[in-house]
């Protein structure tokens, strides 16, 4: 019964968590692109304007809830959720820290720590563009249907590359647990550096972090709801909370593409040549772990900001042309390559 | 009985028959997809995991995407599908061909339950390194073979979708 409270726990901390981050989110993003474009963004909500996104929840919550008198009425409804979903419940098998000790148990800090973690994320993330096809069918709108259209497009396109780099850190490190991968990092590499995914997987880390923007449906890979040539695509016609809806999964899909990052690729939980817990008690490591997870995790929320405020959109064609083309043919070179060292070191 | 089992049974048998009468096309591959994912969970209470991953990923994520897909790209919302069949000889012979392939069914159900008793699973069952020990030791050569099959027909679909040169 103990086993089942703390799972519990577990859930609804990391639920609770990832519905604070992605909600800092918006004004981080608000606020980051004013300092990039020299602006000064909301500032007049709290302090430093960081009630910003209070206020436009409770804007979204109380605005009048529009189905256009066309839509189709079930698959509109349908369209948000289908969205939100898979991108809440990714984050169950990503570890957010090591382990903590409260009371001499040892506590995981994951909530699921399954032996196909890894596929479990491939196979959730490719449900997300059912939500957009879904809403963009539904609206019975022109717009709507070319941004289901090219995010269906783009995410078979990008699943490929990004399978495959998925695919390559499973071959390095033996293991498709996400802890075990995490707990593999520790120590240093050659001697010198951290014993970091990067290290081992650079050209993977690009391709993961190329492909995971297009997941991820942000700048430069926004074509489904490019507003400059369809509105804003498979959203056009949403609006109040439904609108929310399909926002706020955006931005837990980045809080998930970014726990993935640091987790394969920047050592989780550990600092580079200082192992943690050789000199703090048991729970102080726990909440330490956590920290210096989140702590990166947040530099990669940055990035996403910086990126997307920073480099222009693509056109759709050079979408198709560089994850064909160029992703396709470099993730296989990659994994070939990995393969061989693997198979010639072991 | 095995609630679990007749729970998502019944609504893969509700969504299939939703997907082959629902006259829009997108919420019938919507049921396609409520099919392939109740399936998964079957798979689950199987024991095997990373059948059920497969089915999700695979399935759900990509063939049915790639349909979808499809499905955009030649109708519009709003369109419906055409009559079924009017063909009567071609409905009574779909007839006949279900009513042989229920009995080869159930025939096929009634041999499993003969040869198969019970038993305890076998330790790390349905684990991703067991599944890949069986696929590239045991069975390799119908893996080699059904990858060649693969390669043919991408072969093939090159070739046709290919311009003519000259």
């Amino acid at each position: 019964m103990n086993d089942w409270v703390i799972a519990l726990i577990k859930v609804v901390f990391i639920w609770t968590w990832t519905l604070i981050i992605a909600t800092i989110m918006t004004w981080v993003e608000r606020r980051g692109s004013a300092m990039i474009q020299d602006r000064l963004g909301p500032n007049r909500a709290g302090p430093f304007g960081l009630f910003q996104p209070l206020a436009d929840g409770i804007k979204l919550f109380t605005k009048e809830d529009i189905i256009p008198e066309k839509a189709h009425k079930i698959l509109f409804n349908l369209g948000p959720i289908l969205f939100a979903l898979p991108a809440f419940s990714a984050y169950a098998v990503v570890p957010f820290g090591d382990k903590i000790v409260i009371g001499g148990k040892e506590i995981l800090l994951q909530v699921a720590d399954v032996n196909v973690g890894f596929l479990y994320i491939v196979a959730v993330g490719s449900m997300a563009v059912y939500g957009i096809v879904v809403g963009g069918w539904g609206s019975n709108n022109k717009y709507s249907i070319l941004g289901g259209l090219r995010s269906t497009a783009q995410l078979i396109s990008y699943e490929v590359p990004w399978g495959i780099v998925l695919l390559t850190t499973v071959m390095v490190y033996g293991t498709f647990s996400l802890r075990e991968i995490s707990l593999a990092q520790q120590g240093t590499f050659l001697g010198f550096l951290p014993n970091w995914g990067i290290f081992k997987q650079p050209l993977g880390f690009i391709l993961f972090i190329v492909t995971a923007y297009a997941e991820a449906n942000r700048v430069p890979f926004d074509l489904p709801e490019a507003e400059s040539e369809i509105v804003a695509g498979y959203h056009t016609e949403y609006g109040s909370m439904r609108l929310g809806l399909y926002l706020f999964g955006e931005y837990v899909n980045m809080y998930t593409l970014a726990a993935l990052m640091v987790t394969l690729f920047f050592g989780a939980w550990h600092l580079p040549y200082v192992d943690m817990s050789k000199f703090l008690s048991p729970f102080a490591y726990g909440i330490a772990s956590f920290l210096v997870f989140f702590a990166k995790v947040a530099f990669f929320l940055w990035l996403f900001v910086w990126v997307r405020w920073t480099v222009p959109r693509f056109r759709y064609d050079q979408v198709m042309g560089l994850g064909w083309k160029a992703l396709i043919p470099l993730a296989l070179a990659n994994l070939f390559i990995t393969a061989l060292v693997v198979q010639l070191t072991v | 009985m095995d609630v679990y089992f007749l729970l998502f049974a019944a609504i893969s048998v509700v969504a299939g028959l939703f997907t082959v009468t629902a006259k829009d096309a997108l919420p019938s591959a919507m049921g396609l997809l409520t099919v392939f994912i109740s399936l998964a969970a079957l798979y689950l209470h199987l024991n095997a995991p990373l059948l059920a991953i497969f089915q999700v990923t695979i399935y759900a994520g990509a063939i049915l995407v790639l349909m979808v897909f499809v499905i955009m790209l030649l109708m519009s919302p709003g369109d419906e599908m055409q009559e079924y069949q009017p063909n009567v000889a071609y409905r009574g012979l779909g007839a006949i061909l279900s009513v042989i392939l229920l009995g080869l069914v159930g025939v096929a159900v009634k041999g499993i339950s003969d040869v198969v008793q019970a038993r305890q699973l076998p330790d790390g069952f349905g684990t991703p390194g067991q599944f890949g020990n069986l696929m590239f030791k045991d069975f390799l050569l119908h893996f080699e073979v059904v990858s060649i099959l693969l390669l043919v027909a991408l072969v093939g679909g090159i070739y046709l979708a290919k311009k003519d040169v000259n």
